[in-house]
């Protein structure tokens, strides 16, 4: 029996269900039959995820219809469930879901094909139009997956609902995962992800590649939607956790397969390198009470090196290139000069002073403004860090954001102004939604007072 | 999280075939793509390996190649991953190919957890 251990010689003989040869045996009980179920979910779930870009990407082609194809995918998941535990995990999982899937995709057409034909001889189809046979493409992968990347991030969609069609058909997250990491309902998701695909059908939108004049412009929205999926993990805005990390694993991985896709844009490399240095950070800028902890106070040993290495090199790549800097590279070689600091005390601020009034010409906004204004701070004397701020005190944006007075807070501190220094953290204070950050705001109010 | 994987097997089982060269190198490319792989390579034989023990006597300096070895890692690779299933489907992905191109193969692979940057508190 395959999966099994032969005791001639002590050693394991080749085992062709290598993922869990218990699943292999007959369950003796109830409880066995619960194992080899969830041994069966985690293969079939492990093998899913290896995968699932490529296989609905293949789906989405052969079916040109993201719904039928997400529908094909979750069939073959539950084909696996009931068959796995019973017959055993197959030798190559992956490739046991895509050929499943694969094979109804064939049915469906089939059946429309019948459906098509009946209708023809009703008269009711207009002649001359071409049907190329679906069955005939169903190895052809190249492209698949970038289009597909393309599609769940098409500008007919709202932000939100991007995000959430990304993780599910290019990350392979569940309705269920991707809720948790958003913390709202399953229904919340399912709902915009089907009212995503719905808006994909109604409004007409073409599954192949967007054309060289568009390209630009689509990239872009798609790197916006791996930044967003990554700062809600940086960042959570509402509610207790500071940090959910999974979200910024999942941006990571789109980014780095986005630049395997689109290798001669700097941006995408300069993104990646973004994500990858800010990612460095995840386990150094959380206190032991799931507290922020500033750059500057983090302890710099818990950076993990393999990232920041990762991140500089993505930047190499971009700079490379040598095309003009975009946001995405310059606020990554902002981070790698942070990154390259042994000591805060050691950071090369007047060079990150200049990247913010690169980055305030190529990219202006009001968060690089504050930005700019901390880094001036620190390179030229707090006093120039605030007057880079004076021009933002009215500013419409900024003004029901906590930034702005925290910033203002800091440098006030460092200028030696603690009483307008603990009245500025107090006013951030009252304006930040996250629970967390509003305590770290309260303790500098109260450590200057 | 990541994962240090082991390919383990007797040393006198010759050269890979071509078809399994490929095949693992496609593999490990696609890895590097997504970023799941960080770092892999094959290591050379325990006749050119080296231990230094630390005994009731002190340290002492022992050449390869060591009569109680068998299978010895004749290869590794250091994965980033997102669960222990991943990785363990990583690896039997690995298997799978040594299996599918190189059917005389024996061997185990070895799926060990690094500890360190993401363990919990």
């Amino acid at each position: 029996m395959p999966g099994t251990t032969t005791p001639a010689d002590g050693r394991a003989t080749p085992a062709d269900g290598f993922a869990a040869s218990a699943a292999t045996a007959a369950p003796a009980d109830a409880t066995a039959a619960a194992a080899d179920l969830t041994a069966a979910a985690a293969a079939a779930a492990a093998a899913w995820r290896h995968e699932s870009a490529h296989v609905l990407a293949t789906l989405v082609r052969i079916t040109r219809d993201v719904d039928l194809a997400d529908d094909l995918a979750q069939e073959a998941m539950l084909a696996a469930l009931q068959q796995w535990p019973v017959e055993g995990i197959p030798a190559n999982p992956a490739a046991w879901l895509v050929s499943v899937a694969k094979r109804r995709a064939v049915d469906q057409f089939r059946r429309s094909a019948t459906h098509r034909r009946l209708v023809e001889r009703l008269g009711e189809t207009q002649p001359g139009v071409e049907h190329p046979d679906p069955t005939d493409q169903v190895d052809r992968v190249e492209d698949d997956v970038l289009r597909l990347v393309y599609l769940a991030c098409h500008p007919v969609l709202p932000a939100d609902a991007r995000a959430a069609l990304t993780l599910r058909l290019v990350c392979g997250l569940t309705t269920t995962e991707i809720a948790r990491a958003y913390l709202v309902k399953d229904a919340t998701i399912g709902q915009r992800i089907t009212r995503a695909k719905r808006l994909l059908v109604e409004q007409g939108v073409p599954f192949e590649l967007p054309d060289r004049a568009e390209r630009a412009e689509r990239l872009t929205d798609v790197m916006r939607v791996i930044y967003l999926i990554f700062n809600e993990g940086y960042t959570a805005t509402s509610g207790d956790a500071w940090m959910r990390p999974d979200l910024c694993l999942e941006a990571l991985r789109l980014a780095r397969m986005l630049a395997a896709m689109e290798p001669t844009t700097a941006e995408v490399h300069g993104l990646v390198a973004l994500l990858e240095i800010q990612a460095s950070r995840t386990a150094a800028r959380v206190g032991p009470d799931g507290e922020p902890v500033l750059l500057e106070d983090q302890d710099r040993a818990r950076w993990d090196g393999l990232l920041i290495e990762r991140g500089q090199a993505a930047l190499g790549r971009a700079e490379a290139l040598g095309q003009l800097a975009g946001p995405y590279v310059v606020q990554a070689a902002i981070a790698a000069t942070h990154a390259r600091a042994r000591r805060a005390e050691d950071t090369d601020w007047t060079r990150i002073a200049r990247l913010y009034n690169l980055l305030a010409r190529t990219a202006p906004s009001p968060i690089v403004e504050v930005n700019r204004a901390v880094a001036h701070g620190r390179a030229y004397g707090p006093e120039a860090g605030l007057a880079v701020l004076v021009p933002l005190e009215r500013d419409p944006v900024l003004a029901a954001s906590h930034l702005l007075p925290s910033v203002r807070g800091d440098l006030l501190a460092r200028a030696g102004r603690p009483v307008e220094a603990a009245a500025a953290f107090l006013d951030a204070a009252a304006l930040t939604r996250n629970e967390s950050e509003r305590r770290l705001l309260r303790r500098r109010a109260a450590e200057l007072g | 999280m990541r994962f240090m994987v082991f390919i383990k097997f007797t040393e006198d089982v010759g050269d890979p075939p071509p078809e399994l060269v490929d095949a693992m190198s496609k593999a490990i490319g696609g890895a590097f793509a997504d970023g799941s792989m960080v770092l892999t390579g094959g290591l050379y034989p325990l006749s050119e390996s080296t231990e230094i023990r630390v005994e009731q006597d002190g340290l002492t300096v022992v050449d390869g190649p060591y009569a109680e070895a068998k299978e010895v890692a004749g290869g590794f690779a250091i994965i980033d991953v997102r669960d222990p299933d991943e990785a363990l489907e990583s690896a039997r992905q690995v298997a799978q190919l040594h299996r599918d191109h190189w059917p005389a193969w024996r061997g185990a692979i070895e799926v060990r957890r690094i500890a360190g940057h993401d363990d919990p508190g």
